[in-house]
């Protein structure tokens, strides 16, 4: 085995490992709850920033041939999942000052990572479970009001069912072709057979359902809501980036095509209806979020029709910029004592006279996220639109953007809320604690280029 | 490359002004608006020298600066100006000063925010006009939503809130299925060349079926319908404009809605041509409706900001009928006409402002005999009243005059061909003008002259600011009026290359021939 390949090859993993670890023995040998910060910081900004670089300089390698290998995309998968969650430990520090939210918030990065370059079902499996299981935990353990373990169960037990429903895609996906490399499910796609069929189906759900599609959404909203708002973020920016890029990566280059593409265009355009629709009733903001999640979930799903080549690009940059954008409103939430009290849109009334950056962050997110220009949530949807009619589908491109025109106004009304309502009784001005700001900045900073010039992210992916 | 630097200049000069008013401590709201006035009136003093170094005899762009953007895609941020844009950028750069000018008594609250949002649409609308590239216009276009909505939206009166969402939702639904059809554009040339371009001129040739241009027309109309509007799709505006604060609706009027019609002679008609032959009929008839039915609808109002407002759908159906009859006159009369209700209509809603401010009512009916407690407010608005029926003179008598010259002049063959619609458009279009001096000489007449009625008077007359705001904004009024010469010149180029890219390919051999071979000679006669 070449060692320095498995070394160079891994090497964000491995630094993101070195956290854990340190994490654990300041635990063990400290009580003082002090150094976990900036370890967690230090392991996932380095692991980042190696990504990126690796990215940049195209490096190519198999250290596990069949089950593991790493290019230049993956690793630009990697850079866009790790930067993600940068913002969200910054946020955290306040809800989670002690070891084990950052160990298992690592840990579930670790898996993020493995299925961004796995090559077989089973590296997949692993890594899907790594990144999902402290999620569930990670719900559980800002709990602050009962419902929150409901919530956590739900999450457990669709999270459960996924899984199973992935093993036993596989299973049939062994059965028919007798390997369970990615590559065998791009030969499924186009095999006619039940079998075939239900494999492909069977695997589809579980990543449905992972990255919460209609119908098998459910879980989203609760678990959003009772999550603290770091685990939120997490939730809705890196775990949906790295769910769909996976998702590319088992797809390949294979076009879609027959009854595949009404499964996934119907289903996408159900959840961008939908999740837009829902997301007007909602009075919580994080439920709020979750169904634009649900609504976002389904334009990442609808880059599925286009071309092989451009999808990478296309859920790459949206995933980029959605979970910046997610961030980056969760950032500049105002933090009040009471949980609850946080998140009720109501009390976002007048936040422009009490904290006016904090409204204008929210108000770009906001913008951003109903795709309206010259945001960069814009050029992501277009990117995807692109593709869609590029690859023949005019009708669900046409029907797509509809669906997007219904969520513009439930973003329209946070705004309504923050400028345009007078504040309620009671809420004193608010200063925004530095760390966010740090997080605000992290968010704002690379959207802002990505506003100015597209164009050169664009051209590396 | 000295030009392109300059237009530059004036294109991000709003997003400095943005800078400069976020770096100012807060409370010094004096000093913001010196700031923002200082900063419009540099805009307005570098796009003035861009207009008069604008030479009309050069075909194509001038002042450009092509740089890639998003290489991939064949995206270019491209930018220039041409016989199209020119007299836009001109007025929405002369207007901005006034505009900015006009709200330094009127607005008190949240100041700051106020002026970068007026210099955030100004960088929008100017953007728009300067784009060469559809998709940065989309971008500059779908951008003056935000600034629009939160000036509506924080700064409007009661009913602010339902204006502004009816606003945004009925904009953002026109532009949505727009981006779908450029979309499709974009790819469908690419197909047809290898050429992976967004820039108009490359898409200008774009080889379609006329069902596909059907198609695309109808979702780039729908978008620049909303914006113009036209009746039945005006709903928005009234709203809009009633709870916008005295700047909303400068800009709304003044620079906005031009939009629309620009979107239409810059790009819909043009990049669609046989679809758009084929429709130009149907546009006649919303024209001429909107021009009658806006009229009706000024006539019955009892706001007097609801008049105005309703007066602008009258007069951009003046433009868009002027743009159907392919006609040169007609499409040199409609851009003409953009430009005189840009200024007409923004005076009129500025004094409305001034009287707003004093009086703090709106209604009609509360207000009599002006004349004898307001007199300079009172001459003022005569005078913008008369421009805004056309009376000879002003900017509105050479908009509409051409106009309906045009639209006649193209509807004479035809109906000696046996086609007389255009021609019974071209007359009921004309019985528009008497409409209009009705609803705007009796609106003057109650407003003005009867018994004085000032609500919460006696107010004083105008001051030395609202005095220079209204008089610097006469000058082009007569300028245009008098000298419509210099203006015409700079656009005729643009003109005769709508009128080649519309009327070119030839459908109906009667439809195509006959303007372009009577409106040269004329528009020589009219030197």
């Amino acid at each position: 085995m070449n060692w320095t390949m498995l070394l160079v090859a891994m090497s964000p993993e491995h630094l993101l490992l070195a956290g854990i670890v340190v994490l654990i023995a300041i635990d063990i040998v400290s009580d003082r709850p002090l150094g976990h910060l900036p370890v967690a910081l230090v392991a996932v900004g380095a692991a980042t920033l190696v990504a990126a670089l690796l990215a940049i300089a195209g490096y190519a390698a198999a250290p596990f041939p069949g089950q593991l290998s790493v290019d230049s995309s993956a690793f630009a998968a990697k850079a866009i999942v790790l930067v993600l969650a940068i913002p969200a430990l910054l946020l955290a520090r306040d809800e989670f000052p002690d070891g084990p939210f950052y160990a298992l918030l690592l840990s579930s990065l670790y898996g993020a990572c493995l299925i961004l370059s796995a090559d077989s079902f089973l590296t997949l499996f692993l890594g899907l479970e790594l990144m999902s299981i402290p999620v569930y935990v990670l719900v559980l353990l800002g709990m602050k009001r009962p419902e929150c373990t409901e919530a956590a169960l739900k999450y457990l037990i669709l999270g459960g069912t996924a899984t199973a429903m992935l093993l036993m895609g596989v299973s049939l996906l062994f059965g028919f072709t007798g390997s369970l490399s990615l590559d065998a499910f791009g030969q499924l796609l186009d095999a006619g057979s039940p079998m075939a069929q239900s494999a492909v189906v069977l695997i589809l759900l579980a990543f449905f359902l992972k990255a919460a599609i209609v119908p098998f959404h459910t879980w989203a909203p609760d678990a959003y809501e009772a999550a603290a708002v770091p685990v939120t973020g997490f939730m809705s920016a890196v775990i949906k980036a790295g769910v769909l890029l996976a998702a590319v990566r088992l797809f390949g280059f294979n076009s879609l095509s027959g009854r595949l593409v009404e499964l996934l265009a119907g289903l996408a355009l159900v959840s961008i209806v939908w999740g837009n629709l829902a997301a007007i009733r909602q009075t919580s903001f994080r439920r709020m979020i979750a169904y634009s999640s649900i609504a976002h979930a389904g334009y990442l799903f609808y880059a599925f029709l286009g071309d092989g080549e451009g999808r990478f690009q296309a859920v790459a940059f949206y995933a980029l910029v959605y979970g910046l954008m997610n961030m980056l409103a969760f950032a500049s939430l105002p933090a009040t004592g009471d949980d609850v009290e946080r998140d009720r849109l109501e009390n976002l009334k007048g936040l422009y006279q009490r904290a006016p950056f904090a409204a204008v962050m929210i108000a770009i997110a906001m913008f951003s996220l109903a795709g309206i220009p010259p945001l960069p949530g814009f050029v992501a949807k277009f990117l995807i639109f692109r593709n869609v009619i590029e690859a023949g589908y005019t009708t669900y491109a046409v029907l797509g953007l509809l669906g997007s025109y219904l969520g513009i106004y439930f973003y329209l009304r946070v705004l309504l809320y923050m400028f345009m309502s007078p504040a309620p009784a009671g809420l004193q001005p608010q200063s925004t604690a530095r760390l966010a700001l740090g997080a605000t900045v992290i968010c704002l900073v690379p959207a802002v280029v990505l506003m100015v010039y597209p164009g050169g992210l664009l051209h590396r992916l | 490359m000295g030009d392109a630097v300059l237009l530059n200049v004036v294109l991000y000069l709003p997003l400095l002004g943005i800078a400069l008013i976020v770096a100012m401590p807060e409370g010094q709201d004096d000093r913001v608006r010196r700031i923002s006035f200082g900063v419009m009136l540099a805009q307005f003093v570098i796009t003035a020298l861009l207009y008069l170094r604008f030479d009309p005899s050069i075909a194509g762009l001038q002042a450009e600066t092509n740089l890639p953007w998003i290489a991939d895609w064949g995206v270019y941020y491209r930018i220039g100006l041409d016989g199209y844009n020119v007299l836009l950028v001109l007025l929405t750069a002369f207007l901005g000063p006034l505009v900015v000018a006009g709200a330094f008594s009127a607005i008190q609250k949240d100041v700051k925010l106020f002026y970068a949002m007026v210099f955030f649409i100004q960088f929008a609308m100017l953007g728009t006009f300067v784009a060469q590239d559809l998709l940065l216009f989309y971008i500059f276009w779908e951008t003056m939503l935000i600034p629009m909505f939160l000036i509506i939206g924080i700064w409007g009166g009661e009913r602010r809130i339902y204006a502004t969402v009816k606003f945004v939702l009925y904009t953002a639904f026109g532009s949505i299925l727009m981006l779908a059809a450029l979309i499709y554009l974009v790819w469908s040339q690419y197909q047809d060349s290898g050429n992976l371009s967004f820039a108009f001129t490359d898409l200008f040739g774009t080889r379609l079926t006329v069902r596909e241009q059907g198609w695309l027309l109808a979702a780039f109309a729908l978008s620049f319908a909303i914006k113009v509007p036209m009746v039945p799709l005006h709903t928005w505006l009234p709203d809009a404009h009633v709870e916008a604060p005295t700047t909303g609706s400068v800009i709304l009027a003044g620079v906005l809605l031009k939009m629309g019609t620009y979107g239409f002679i810059k790009l819909g008609f043009p990049l669609f041509p046989q679809a758009s032959q084929l429709a130009m009929p149907i546009v006649m008839a919303l024209a001429v409706i909107s021009i009658v039915y806006g009229a009706c609808l000024a006539l019955v109002q009892t706001d007097i900001k609801k008049i105005i407002a309703y007066s602008s759908i009258s007069h951009l159906g003046y433009v868009m009928l002027g743009l159907a009859s392919l006609d040169l006159l007609g499409i040199q009369g409609a851009i003409i006409q953009m430009v005189s209700h840009g200024l007409t209509a923004a005076g009129l809603f500025l004094m409305v402002g001034m009287i707003y401010e004093r009086c703090h009512t709106r209604e009609l009916a509360d207000y009599g005999g002006l004349a004898k407690a307001l007199p300079v407010y009172s001459v003022f608005f005569m005078i913008l009243t008369l421009a805004a029926i056309g009376l000879p003179t002003t900017s509105g008598f050479t908009g509409e005059f051409l106009v309906l010259l045009g639209a006649f002049n193209a509807a004479w063959p035809l109906h000696l061909a046996g086609e007389s619609a255009p021609l019974v458009f071209a007359v009921i279009a004309v019985s528009g003008v008497v409409l209009g001096a009705m609803y705007m000489l009796w609106f003057a007449q109650r407003f003005l002259y009867g018994s004085t009625r000032v609500p919460h008077g006696p107010v004083a007359d105008l001051n030395r600011r609202e005095k220079l705001i209204l008089a610097v904004l006469l000058v082009p009024v007569f300028w245009i009026g008098l000298f419509p010469d210099g203006p015409m010149r700079k656009t005729e180029g643009a003109a005769l290359h709508f009128q080649r890219l519309v009327a070119g390919p030839p459908l109906q051999a009667t439809a195509a021939t006959p303007p372009a071979l009577v409106a040269r000679p004329r528009a020589e006669a009219t030197r």
